[in-house]
C-alpha cells in the first residue's frame, strides 16, 4: 500500500476545530502543505485543534513544525465521530530561537480517524503551528 | 479580525481598590461598592475591549485576587502564565506605593521569561486632601519599570477604563509583533 502524507487538505484531511482563530492565519494553514502559512494561537493556554481524516488511517510518522510550543499532547480517536479520544503522545519541545521547531515522532499504534493536538503550554504569549504531516497508509473508508 | 484572550492579573496591597476598579470596569461604571469586603480567594472578571481603528478585540480574564499577605501562597497558583499586569496602589498610602516593586517582582516571576506588559494605577484620587504619593513620583518609577502610568478614582468613576484600554492596546501590539516574527521564520 502506498505511503503518503495523510494530513493534507488535498488528500481529504480537514481541521474541524480550533480554539483560536485569526482570519489572516486560519487553522487550515496547518494542513495546506506549505510551511510558510501557519495558524496562530490568540492568547491563554491550553489551545487545541482537531484534524479529521474522513477515513481510517494508520500513521507511522508524525512531523510537526511549530514555534514557541512548549508542551504538546496528542490524542487520537478511532471513532466515526470526534469522540472517545485517548491520550497517545506527549512531548516537551525545545525552543529553537529564530527557526521552526521540527518535531519528528515515530508513531506506534497509529490507527486513527481523528487527531487532537493540545498545546498545553508555550514559551511565549502566543504560539504558531506551520504544518502537521502524518506519514502512513489509508486503511479503509467510512462505510 | 481576531479576538485575543488575555489573562490579566490585578496586583497590589489590600484595600487599594483592586476589586472596586475591576467591578467599575466590568459594569461600565454602574457599580461602585460602598462597603469594603476583603477579597479572600479570587474573583474572575471577564470583559471584552475593542481595539480602536481595527476590527480586533481583546477579551480580558481579570484575576482579582486577595492582596492580603495571608493569601499570598495561593497567588503562585492563580497567577501562573499571566499575559498582562494591572498594578494598583492607593495615592493616599505611601506604603502601598512602595510595595508595588514587590508585587511587580512577584508577577514577573510568574511570567517565566516572557515579557509582561503592564500598567501602574494610582487609585482614590478623590481623596485629594490625603494624597501621599505625587503623580510625578509614580510616573518616574513606572517609567523606569516600563509600565504605563494612570491615576483613577473608582469612586468618582474617573479614568477607570483607561488602564484596561492601554493594556488591550499593548497586548494587541505584542500579538502583531509576534505574528510578524512567525512570518519571518520561513
Amino acid at each position: 500500500m502506498r505511503k503518503f502524507d495523510l494530513c493534507l487538505n488535498s488528500e481529504g484531511a480537514e481541521v474541524i476545530l480550533a480554539t483560536s482563530s485569526d482570519e489572516k492565519h486560519p487553522p487550515e494553514n496547518i494542513i495546506d502543505g506549505n510551511p510558510e502559512t501557519f495558524w496562530t494561537t490568540t492568547g491563554m493556554f491550553p489551545q487545541e485543534f482537531i484534524i479529521c481524516f474522513h477515513r481510517h488511517v494508520r500513521i507511522e510518522k508524525l512531523v510537526i513544525q511549530s514555534y514557541f510550543v512548549r508542551t504538546l499532547r496528542i490524542e487520537k480517536s478511532t471513532s466515526k465521530e470526534p469522540t472517545d479520544f485517548e491520550q497517545w503522545i506527549e512531548r516537551d519541545l525545545t525552543h529553537t530561537e529564530g527557526q521552526l521547531q521540527n518535531e519528528e515522532i515515530i508513531a506506534r499504534d497509529g490507527q486513527a480517524t481523528y487527531l487532537r493536538f493540545i498545546i498545553l503550554s508555550a514559551f511565549d504569549h502566543f504560539a504558531s503551528v506551520h504544518s502537521v504531516s502524518a506519514e502512513g497508509i489509508a486503511v479503509s473508508n467510512f462505510s | 479580525m481576531v479576538k485575543l484572550a488575555a489573562k490579566c492579573i490585578l496586583a497590589g496591597d489590600s484595600t487599594v481598590g483592586k476589586t472596586a476598579l475591576a467591578q467599575m470596569f466590568r459594569t461600565d461604571g454602574a457599580h461602585f461598592q460602598k462597603n469594603y469586603t476583603l477579597t479572600t480567594g479570587v474573583d474572575l472578571v471577564v470583559k471584552t475591549v475593542a481595539i480602536p481603528d481595527t476590527e480586533d478585540s481583546v477579551e480580558f480574564f481579570i484575576f482579582d485576587s486577595a492582596g492580603k499577605e495571608l493569601f499570598s501562597e495561593m497567588l503562585d497558583k492563580l497567577w501562573v502564565s499571566p499575559n498582562v499586569l494591572c498594578l494598583v496602589y492607593d495615592v493616599t498610602s505611601e506604603q502601598s506605593f512602595n510595595n508595588c516593586s514587590k508585587w511587580l517582582e512577584k508577577a514577573r516571576a510568574q511570567a517565566s521569561g516572557t515579557s509582561l506588559p503592564g500598567v501602574l494605577v494610582g487609585n482614590k484620587t478623590d481623596l485629594a486632601g490625603r494624597r501621599a504619593v505625587e503623580s510625578a513620583q509614580a510616573q518616574a518609577w513606572a517609567q523606569g519599570q516600563g509600565l504605563e502610568c494612570f491615576e483613577t478614582s473608582a469612586k468618582e468613576m474617573e479614568n477607570y477604563e483607561a488602564p484596561f484600554h492601554c493594556l488591550a492596546r499593548q497586548f494587541h501590539q505584542l500579538y502583531q509583533e509576534t505574528v510578524e516574527a512567525f512570518q519571518a521564520l520561513v
